[in-house]
């Protein structure tokens, strides 16, 4: 293992085979102080599902989809990821009739989560025989929410959106409201957030990660980071159980907006490397696009990956 | 609309006027460097790195029209408004204040030692204009003018992009800019004053001159030895290299300074900027005591 740090000349190295944007490059693993364990990827080592849904149906003016649609590709990518045609079945893989279940949310007020995702997903936890007391679904609140605080199970939704500091709001970012102090965790521009992971709050609760993607945000200006101008209309949903995977997907589509929309690899501001390194250095998830197997379904054009 | 409690927060609110055309302003909000994450989430830290002092957020409704947000920061000194004003350059020069630009329903401005963001939540004719109107009549308000940092005293004019210079305190905000290294290398650790500079070379060449200054020489020169270490190691002692790009970095340690060449297309290029530098230190009140 090496304790170099990454420069400008790595990447100048390897620059025609990896853009400065992503610091994701497969290339600069040996250097970037990370052990590297779970990034060495291996021809023969299993790989990631991760299901990527969409719906041309015209988004809502809270940014998505009719709720049949939303409740449908739901469904679709939930049956597609864990291989169970039975909606029902698949759910109750996930979910027992007695945990207690927190529903986290992101309610940024530009892009939240939306209604339709968060009913969408507790639909199908209450037929899984949770009652709908046993439910929370929640973002700012979950530290005094007390269904958050009996949780046995979470659910982790949220939109992805370019971050001022983290380089994109991510499913891995999403759990910073498990903290009381979030800016305790933004040191290298958010370089460890895997870590929240490992709170009592959440460790090895997580049965399902939700990316959101009907309008995300490619690029922000200003202080509160947001322009219309940056959102499209992408109709999204990306899901995984591992949230690394999910969000590394999230992020090749971010980039590949940015590349059509900027016509160049313009670098995301702030890198996203806390994706990366919930691999290399955390071990949460897979970042690696070699080690992750994409199951698209639905609406293909301007998939952009 | 509540008034402010705090002093500063009256004054900083007093700038900015109860009504934009028929949009009326709701509650002002006020926000400190610790509680600005309440506000705008992670983005906050660059404002915390611009060691920003106070936030008053004033938002303008009215029914059916999309909103309108002022966030006026006093950011201590006129240094540092400017600073924060150059994290994001891109758009139109606005002529507000002593710097601005619009862009996508986005008016940002410094004025002595305060930055605004005047900000419709979406872009129209008519809130183009209300915002516009708004930032000037802000910039207005405000009394004074303030200097810019005395670093840019320090970039050579020749080639300079006058419009693409950024100052900052620490390494993720330069990384912003322009990727260096993962880590600290040049020991910035938001005490020191950078000023990141874009030169035009032949074509569409172009080279960036980093300017850091430090609290004392004894950092300057850990500094340099730190980024030779990291940046140039085969260099051997020598103050330039090529890098893979084909292009030259060299840097040079004077004082409590340290100036960096980056992907200049020629060694004598580099070094002439370099010399361009040392001479324009040289007529400082500081470099003149060196002397």
């Amino acid at each position: 293992m090496s304790n170099r740090t990454i420069t400008r000349r790595d990447f100048l190295k390897v620059a025609s085979a990896a853009p400065l944007a992503g610091a994701l490059a497969p290339a600069l693993k040996g250097a970037s102080g990370a052990s590297g364990t779970a990034g060495a990827a291996g021809a023969a080592e299993e790989k990631v599902r991760v299901v990527l849904v969409r719906d041309p149906s015209p988004l809502g003016s809270g940014g998505a989809p009719p709720a049949e649609v939303v409740q449908r590709m739901l469904d679709d990518a939930v049956r597609a990821l864990l291989g169970e045609k039975d909606i029902a079945k698949a759910w109750k893989t996930l979910i027992r009739p007695e945990d207690v279940v927190g529903i986290k949310t992101n309610a940024w007020r530009y892009i939240p989560t939306t209604t339709e995702v968060e009913q969408a997903l507790k639909r199908r936890v209450m037929e899984a025989g949770v009652a709908e007391d046993r439910i929370g679904i929640d973002d700012r609140g979950v530290l005094r929410n007390p269904v958050f605080q009996k949780s046995t199970a979470l659910i982790n939704a949220r939109p992805m959106r370019s971050h001022h500091w983290s380089g994109v709001g991510s499913l891995i970012k999403n759990y910073i409201m498990f903290v009381p102090q979030p800016s305790a965790y933004h040191g290298d521009t958010c370089a460890d957030l895997a870590t929240l992971w490992s709170l009592p709050e959440v460790k090895g609760k997580t049965r399902l990660n939700v990316l959101v993607m009907f309008t995300p945000l490619f690029h922000g200006v200003g202080p509160h980071h947001y322009a219309k101008e940056y959102v499209w209309d992408y109709k999204g949903l990306i899901v995984s159980r591992d949230p690394v995977a999910a969000d590394a997907t999230g992020l090749r589509i971010i980039q590949a907006k940015r590349k059509a929309f900027f016509g160049d690899d313009r670098p995301l501001q702030m890198t996203p490397h806390h994706i990366q390194l919930a691999d290399t250095r955390h071990h949460l998830g897979v970042s690696d696009p070699a080690r992750i197997e994409l199951v698209k379904l639905g609406w293909e054009e301007g998939i952009l990956i | 609309m509540s008034q402010p409690k705090a002093p500063g927060a009256r004054v900083l609110a007093s700038y900015i006027p109860t009504a934009a055309g028929p949009w009326l302003s709701e509650a002002d909000q006020v926000f400190d460097a610790e509680t600005i994450f309440d506000y705008i989430d992670g983005a906050g830290e660059v404002y915390r790195s611009y060691n920003m002092k106070l936030l008053v957020a004033r938002r303008f409704h009215k029914d059916g029209k999309p909103d309108i947000v002022v966030d006026a920061f006093d950011m201590g000194s006129s240094e540092d408004a400017f600073g924060v004003f150059t994290h994001d350059l891109d758009g139109e020069d606005a002529a507000v204040g002593q710097g601005s630009t619009y862009k996508a329903g986005l008016l940002s401005f410094w004025k002595d030692r305060y930055f605004l963001s005047v900000y419709a939540e979406e872009e129209t004719a008519e809130t183009k204009g209300l915002v516009l109107e708004l930032g000037r009549a802000i910039a207005a308000a405000i009394p004074g003018d303030g200097p810019k940092p005395g670093l840019l005293k320090l970039l050579p004019p020749e080639g300079l992009e006058a419009g693409r210079v950024r100052f900052f305190h620490n390494h993720s905000v330069l990384n912003y800019h322009f990727f260096v290294a993962g880590a600290d290398i040049l020991l910035l650790e938001q005490r020191a004053g950078a000023v990141l500079a874009e030169y035009a070379g032949s074509g569409s060449a172009r080279s960036r001159f980093l300017v850091v200054e430090y609290a004392d020489p004894g950092q300057a020169a850990r500094a340099g030895a730190s980024f030779a270490g990291a940046y140039m190691p085969e260099a051997g002692g020598k103050a330039e290299v090529k890098t893979e790009n084909g292009k030259w970095t060299a840097v040079r340690i004077r004082g409590r300074h340290i100036a960096i060449v980056f992907d200049e297309e020629t060694e004598g290029k580099a070094g002439k900027r370099l010399d361009a530098f040392e001479a324009l230190l040289a007529e400082t009140a500081e470099g003149r005591k060196e002397r």
